[in-house]
């Protein structure tokens, strides 16, 4: 399969997914985040650590959107520029998870044998700990940096998406067309890679897009318990922290960051779905 | 008896990524304990402190130690404290058992009830509220939940207590009042996967040609749907209450936080800031095991509901 047809292939599981309702309420929620993020500096009507003691626990009204929180810093700006470092960390994370993932899924697949037994062992036995406590014990211990957080979130999130691309490969090695080219002779790596991973791509984008999805969450845990981002820095999960220490005092600075946290994660999560439906051939009727 | 093999197989790597991940942290236990910069410590006094807890063997003999002792029910004592970290898991483990049951049961029921009612009027607009909920339920996660509930009963229209822990026998009407929000947060996010999975099958046993044969005999679609799908479809969406499981311990964590309910979750985020490894790792793999243990379980239940999957011996 030539570069053309898998680019063509893959816009047109974009205008697919587009072609479906929750497809493009999605993808709209998903640019409408991303820009805002991007253009924080220049959107937030306010610097996000600006302090105004005459305003603070101002309701949401007039130029404060979002309303202020406990030390009169405008909650809008804020939610603005925490999105900004979901961005980076669903970016970052997910990549990392993908690269890990797939190197680690695609060995298993082509080697067989052992080797496949050790890395699926292995990914069976980080599975069976639950993602939150693992993400809270090595971020306790490596500390809160940002390029940390996003390396510990990739690699907790690497044995899943191992385990997806494994199976895709192992699904495709069957196919007529690989023992075409194997009889043809053409080198095992030049399969795996020209091939095989091609035809794997839409699997292994919807698993990006959830892994993306779960870095988000995994941050706004983890910054809740104060483990993530540290304030005064804004991230959302440290946001909804403040808000849920002034509960009594203003429902709105839980309120705001909290819905952007849903907006974020449901339409990334529902954006997967979609893809993986496009490409379930049951879908077609 | 192989999938036995396969759950004691997964213990042991478990146990061993964790005590493995655990040591590579940096952070030694001696140094914690004995506090940093602390005058009148000397080297001698370090290494002797290392040899009598055992730290000076190599990684692997320290690992068996660790393992068998854990096995036995020697769990170590804390860092901190230096009680056993026994004592300190059966004064926590009662409130999360209680909250975990709890949660269970409602996340079965409500993912029942709802996926019912999905199968009975399909693509009715209750169908696609429920379609919905189970994909809200995915999506949010559980802190969040917890403060919408926090925010609607404990302020907006305040008809619960929000935060705190009555022990059952004290005093059962306060316990299961102070129960009810964190149990029904954690159910919702254990429901989403079930009711998901519910769904899938309800709607592949629905168009299957037993359902069509029972449409031919003029049954009522309620009827069917009760009688002839409704059981088939359960048998998939078993294993999934196993997979749900280990999400629920980690979601158990943040709601505790969240609710001061006093149990392993609280005394975990408790131990994280003191950086009590010795409790940290009795927990995490407390937790491993308890989700291979459910995990094994349901595999067993699986093959007793449909004697087709029984792997041969």
């Amino acid at each position: 399969m030539s570069t053309e047809t898998s680019a063509l292939q893959q816009s047109n599981l974009l205008r697919r997914v587009w072609a479906k309702p929750y497809g493009r309420i999605s993808i709209t929620f998903i640019l409408l985040i991303a820009l805002s993020a991007l253009f924080a500096d220049w959107i937030a009507p306010f610097d996000p650590n600006e302090l105004d003691t005459e305003n603070i626990f101002s309701r949401p009204k007039g130029k404060h959107y979002f309303g202020t929180d406990d030390l009169g810093r405008d909650l809008f700006s804020r939610v603005l520029h925490g999105g900004q470092i979901a961005l980076i960390m669903a970016f970052a994370s997910a990549a990392i998870a993908m690269i890990v993932g797939v190197i680690w899924g695609f060995i298993a697949a082509q080697f067989g044998g052992w080797l496949d037994e050790i890395l699926m062992r292995t990914v069976d036995a980080f599975l069976a700990i639950p993602i939150i406590l693992l993400a809270l014990i090595l971020i306790a211990a490596l500390g809160t940096d940002i390029p940390i957080l996003a390396l510990v979130i990739g690699l907790i999130l690497a044995p899943a998406t191992a385990r997806i691309a494994r199976s895709s490969v192992l699904s495709e090695l069957q196919l007529d067309y690989c023992n075409a080219a194997t009889t043809l002779g053409t080198p095992r790596l030049r399969i795996l890679f020209r091939e095989v991973m091609p035809n794997t791509m839409p699997v292994l984008i919807a698993r990006a897009v959830i892994c993306a999805a779960d870095t988000i969450i995994i941050e706004a845990s983890l910054s809740f318990v104060g483990l993530g981002i540290n304030p005064p820095q804004a991230s959302w999960g440290s946001l909804v922290r403040t808000g849920y220490e002034q509960l009594f005092n203003g429902y709105w600075l839980v309120l705001f960051p909290a819905i952007f946290i849903l907006l974020a994660i449901w339409s990334l999560n529902s954006l997967g779905d979609q893809i993986l439906d496009v490409l379930d051939p049951r879908s077609e009727s | 008896m192989r999938r036995l093999g396969t759950s004691v197989t997964m213990l042991f790597t478990a146990s061993l990524l964790i005590f493995v991940v655990l040591r590579v942290l940096p952070g030694d236990p001696v140094t914690i304990l004995l506090g940093p910069g602390n005058r009148g410590i000397g080297e001698e006094d370090i290494q002797e402190y290392r040899a009598k807890m055992g730290l000076d063997k190599p990684l692997l003999v320290q690992y068996f130690i660790w393992f068998s002792n854990f096995l036995r029910g020697d769990m170590g004592n804390s860092l901190f404290s230096n009680e056993p970290v026994r004592n300190m898991f059966s004064g926590h483990i009662m409130p999360t058992v209680q909250l975990t049951l709890a949660a269970i049961v409602l996340a079965i029921v409500f993912a029942i009830s709802l996926a019912l009612v999905g199968a009975i009027w399909p693509r009715s607009l209750v169908d696609r509220v429920v379609t919905f909920i189970a994909s809200l339920g995915m999506a949010v996660p559980t802190f969040i939940t917890a403060i919408i509930l926090l925010l609607t009963f404990g302020i907006f229209w305040p008809i619960l207590p929000t935060r705190g822990y009555i022990p059952f026998g004290e005093d059962p009407i306060g316990n299961l009042k102070l129960l009810t929000m964190p149990a029904i947060t954690l159910a919702f996010a254990a429901m989403a996967p079930i009711l998901r999975m519910l769904r899938a099958s309800l709607a592949e046993a629905s168009s299957s040609p037993w359902t069509r044969t029972a449409e031919g005999k003029g049954l009522l679609w309620n009827r069917i749907v009760l009688k002839h799908v409704f059981p088939n479809a359960l048998i998939p969406s078993l294993t999934f209450v196993g997979i749900t499981f280990g999400r629920m311990l980690g979601g158990a964590v943040l709601i505790e936080f969240i609710f001061a309910w006093p149990g392993i979750g609280t005394m975990m985020v408790d131990a994280i800031f003191k950086r009590d490894y010795a409790v940290l790792q009795a927990t995490i793999l407390f937790a491993a095991i308890a989700s291979i243990t459910v995990n094994f379980i349901v595999d067993l239940a699986y093959g007793f509901v449909d004697p087709r999957l029984r792997l041969k011996a």
